[in-house]
C-alpha cells in the first residue's frame, strides 16, 4: 500500500470485547477489515475486570484496556481532563493520524474526540444509536454531542434514518455525514445445512428483554399468535428486567409447551438458536439499524419487525415483513410471514445477504471517510474556537472556555513531558520467528531516535 | 573498560564483560543521571512538608479535620516531590548460573536478588499501560510463578537501553546468539 494513503487510525469506544453487542462488534470487524487493507488499528477502551493493560487480538489488533474503571453502563467517570495524559501518550507512541469514536453514550469517546482536537488531529464519529429529543437525559447527551460534533472532521451514521435524528440532535453539516450501514459475518451465520420442515413453525425472538427492544409488545403478541397458529411454536432468547413479564404470561396463557425461554444466548451460539426457527421476531421501539435481523437473515430466516428508526432500510421487501409497533399489526404481520414461508429458500436468501453486506465494503467506505478527513483544513484552535459558540448563548462559552483550559493542560504536559521523550512504538509484525521481527523493528526504531 | 553506549536527559546505560572464573560474566548498568533540580525540588518538598505539619501542629490552637487534611496533602506533596534514593541498577549475567539483579542506593546500600538460570522461562519486554501514561518494562517469566519478575525494579529507563539487556538475557536464557540486525 502506498505509504501516503495508509491510515494509522485509534478507535475509541467504552464498548469493546470482552463486551458483545453492536458496537462492540462493529469497532472489532471494521479494525479487522481496516488491518487487512493495510492500515494500522489501535483500539482503546477501558479496563474490563482484570482484564487491564495491553492485549493483542486477531491480526495483531492492539487494543489499550486503560485502567479507568467503569462508572455507570460501562462508561468511563467523565473527566474532561485526566484522560489527556493518557489519550495523547497512546496517540503520540503509535503515531496516530486519525481518532475515530463510536457511540454517543460513551464519555471515553467525546473526551478523547477533544483531546485529539486540541491536539490537531483528524477525528472521525460514529454514531450508532437514535436518541430522543424530550427526555432529560437526552437534553444532556445532545449537549454533549453538539460540543463533539462543534469540531469534527468527518461523522458516520449506520443508516439515513440515523444521519436525520444525528443532525438535528447535534446541529452538524449534514454535508459531514456520511451513511455507511453496518454489515454481518456471513461466514458465521450460515443457514442449517437440511431445511426445516414447514408442519410446525418455529418464530425466534433474541434480544434484551427491556423496553426499548419491544418485550412488552411481545407480551401482547404470542398468546394471540399462540391462540391463532396452533402449529407455531417461540424461542425466547435473552434476558433483562422484562423477562418476568414474559414468564408470567407463559404460565398465564399456559405456554409452556409452545414457548422456550433460553435466557442469555452467548454470541457464539446464536446461530444455532436462529437455524433452529423459520422467522425471526424483532419487535424493537427504537432502531438505528438493527445488526439482529441482518444475522436472522444471513441464517436464511424470514424476518418480521417493527417499522421503527433504520429499519426499513435494512433489508429488501421480500426478506422482511414490517408492522407498526402495536400487537394487533405485528400479529397480521406475522400472518403474511407464515404465508410467505413456502417461496422462501435459505440457501438463496444467504447467498444474497453475501452480496448485499459485507465489512470489507464497510472498510472500504470508512476508508473513504478518513481521506476525507485527512483532507480537510488545517487550522488552530483559535480558528476552530468560533464554531463552539454556536452551540448555544451560555453553553457556546462554556465549550470554548472547556477548549482554552485543555489547550492550556496540554502545552503545560509538553512542558513537563515533551513529545520527544514519548518513545514511538515499532509496528507489530506477524510473522514466524517474532523475536527476530521484533528485535529488527527496535532497532530500526532505535535507529530513528 | 565500561563503555558509556547509550544515554538519556535521565538515564545511561553502560554494558562491560567481566571475567569470571570460568567464564565472562555480563554487565548491564542503567545511572540514573544526578540532578541539581531534582535535588532542590526534593528539599522544597521536605520544606513544605515540615511547615504544614509545624503550622497544623504548633501554631494552630486545636486540630482539626483541615489539618488533618493539609498535613495529608503535605506528605503527598513530599511523596511526589521526593527523589528516588536509587542511584544504579545493574543485571549482572552469568551464563549457566543465573542472573543477579542489583540496585545501588546513594546511600551506599545495594540490595540483591538472584534468578537461577534453570527457573527462567523467558525474559520479556512489556508495555504496561497505568492511568497517565505507557512505559516499557523488562520483567522475567518464571518455571511455575504467575508473577513476573522485574529487572528494573525502581527506573522506568527507555527501551532503547532495554533492548540489549533483554538481548543478552535472551541469548543466556537459550543459550544461542541472536543475530544483530
Amino acid at each position: 500500500m502506498d505509504e501516503r494513503r495508509r491510515h494509522r487510525i485509534l478507535m475509541v469506544s467504552d464498548f469493546f470485547y470482552p463486551n458483545f453487542g453492536g458496537v462492540e462488534n462493529h469497532i472489532y470487524y471494521l479494525s479487522q477489515c481496516l488491518l487487512k487493507l493495510g492500515h494500522k488499528v489501535v483500539v482503546m477502551t477501558h479496563a474490563y475486570g482484570k482484564r487491564s493493560g495491553i492485549r493483542y487480538m486477531t491480526g495483531g489488533l492492539k487494543v489499550y484496556y486503560v485502567p479507568w474503571r467503569p462508572f455507570i453502563m460501562q462508561n468511563t467517570l467523565p473527566t474532561f481532563y485526566l484522560t489527556l495524559p493518557i489519550i495523547r501518550n497512546i496517540i503520540v507512541r503509535e503515531r496516530i493520524t486519525v481518532v475515530h469514536g463510536h457511540q454517543a453514550f460513551s464519555t471515553l469517546c467525546h473526551e478523547a474526540l477533544m483531546h485529539a482536537r486540541t491536539m490537531g488531529y483528524k477525528v472521525v464519529f460514529t454514531d450508532h444509536s437514535l436518541y430522543g429529543f424530550a427526555d432529560v437525559g437526552s437534553i444532556h447527551m445532545n449537549k454533549v454531542l453538539q460540543f463533539t460534533l462543534a469540531d469534527v472532521d468527518q461523522a458516520i451514521c449506520v443508516s439515513h434514518t440515523s444521519k436525520e435524528n444525528t443532525v438535528l440532535r447535534s446541529g452538524i453539516l449534514p454535508e459531514k455525514v456520511f451513511v455507511i450501514p453496518n454489515a454481518v459475518d456471513t461466514a458465521m451465520f450460515t443457514p442449517a445445512p437440511n431445511r426445516l420442515s414447514c408442519d410446525e413453525i418455529v418464530i425466534v425472538v433474541i434480544s434484551r428483554l427491556v423496553y426499548r427492544k419491544g418485550a412488552d409488545l411481545l407480551v401482547e403478541v404470542i398468546p394471540e399468535v399462540c391462540r391463532l397458529f396452533s402449529n407455531v411454536r417461540f424461542i425466547v432468547g435473552g434476558d433483562g428486567p422484562k423477562r418476568v413479564r414474559l414468564e408470567e404470561m407463559r404460565e398465564k396463557y399456559s405456554l409452556q409447551d409452545r414457548v422456550d425461554m433460553l435466557g442469555a444466548v452467548p454470541h457464539a451460539q446464536v446461530r444455532s438458536v436462529l437455524i433452529s426457527g423459520h422467522i425471526f421476531l424483532n419487535s424493537s421501539l427504537t432502531e438505528a439499524f438493527c445488526i439482529a435481523i441482518l444475522e436472522a437473515a444471513s441464517c436464511g430466516l424470514l424476518t418480521v419487525s417493527t417499522r421503527v428508526g433504520g429499519v426499513p432500510e435494512v433489508l429488501p421487501d421480500d426478506m422482511i415483513v414490517l408492522a407498526e409497533p402495536a400487537p394487533g399489526d405485528m400479529v397480521w404481520a406475522i400472518r403474511k410471514a407464515i404465508s410467505m414461508l413456502p417461496s422462501i429458500d435459505p440457501h438463496v436468501m444467504h447467498l444474497r445477504m453475501k452480496s448485499l453486506y459485507s465489512w470489507h465494503d464497510v472498510a472500504k467506505r470508512t476508508e473513504i471517510v478518513y481521506d476525507h478527513a485527512l483532507q480537510s483544513s488545517e487550522k488552530n484552535l483559535l480558528q476552530h474556537l468560533p464554531r463552539y459558540l454556536k452551540c448555544g448563548t451560555w453553553a457556546g462559552k462554556l465549550f470554548c472556555l472547556v477548549m482554552i483550559v485543555n489547550f492550556l493542560l496540554l502545552h503545560l504536559l509538553e512542558l513537563w513531558q515533551p513529545v520527544e521523550s514519548i518513545e514511538e512504538v515499532p509496528d507489530m509484525l506477524l510473522v514466524q520467528h517474532q523475536d527476530e521481527e521484533i528485535e529488527h523493528d527496535f532497532s530500526e526504531a532505535r535507529k530513528k531516535s | 573498560m565500561p563503555q558509556c553506549l547509550l544515554s538519556h536527559k535521565k538515564y545511561s546505560y553502560s554494558h562491560h564483560d567481566q571475567k569470571g572464573p570460568s567464564q565472562a560474566i555480563d554487565v548491564h548498568d542503567i545511572v540514573i543521571k544526578k540532578s541539581k533540580t531534582r535535588v532542590i525540588v526534593s528539599y522544597v518538598g521536605i520544606l513544605i512538608y515540615l511547615a504544614t505539619a509545624f503550622y497544623s501542629l504548633l501554631v494552630k490552637e486545636e486540630l482539626s479535620t483541615s489539618s488533618f487534611w493539609s498535613i495529608l496533602v503535605g506528605v503527598l506533596f513530599d511523596r511526589c516531590l521526593q527523589y528516588k534514593p536509587v542511584k544504579k541498577e545493574s543485571v549482572v549475567i552469568m551464563p549457566t548460573f543465573g542472573v543477579q539483579l542489583e540496585t545501588h542506593c546513594w546511600s551506599g546500600r545495594v540490595i540483591h536478588r538472584f534468578v537461577p538460570i534453570g527457573k527462567i522461562l523467558r525474559p520479556v519486554l512489556n508495555e504496561c499501560v497505568t492511568p497517565v501514561t505507557c512505559y516499557w518494562s523488562l520483567a522475567l517469566m518464571l518455571h511455575g510463578k504467575e508473577k513476573l519478575v522485574l529487572v528494573f525494579q525502581e527506573l522506568q529507563p527507555p527501551v532503547k537501553m532495554l533492548v540489549p539487556v533483554w538481548k543478552a538475557l535472551c541469548a543466556a536464557t537459550n543459550g544461542k546468539e541472536i543475530s544483530s540486525s
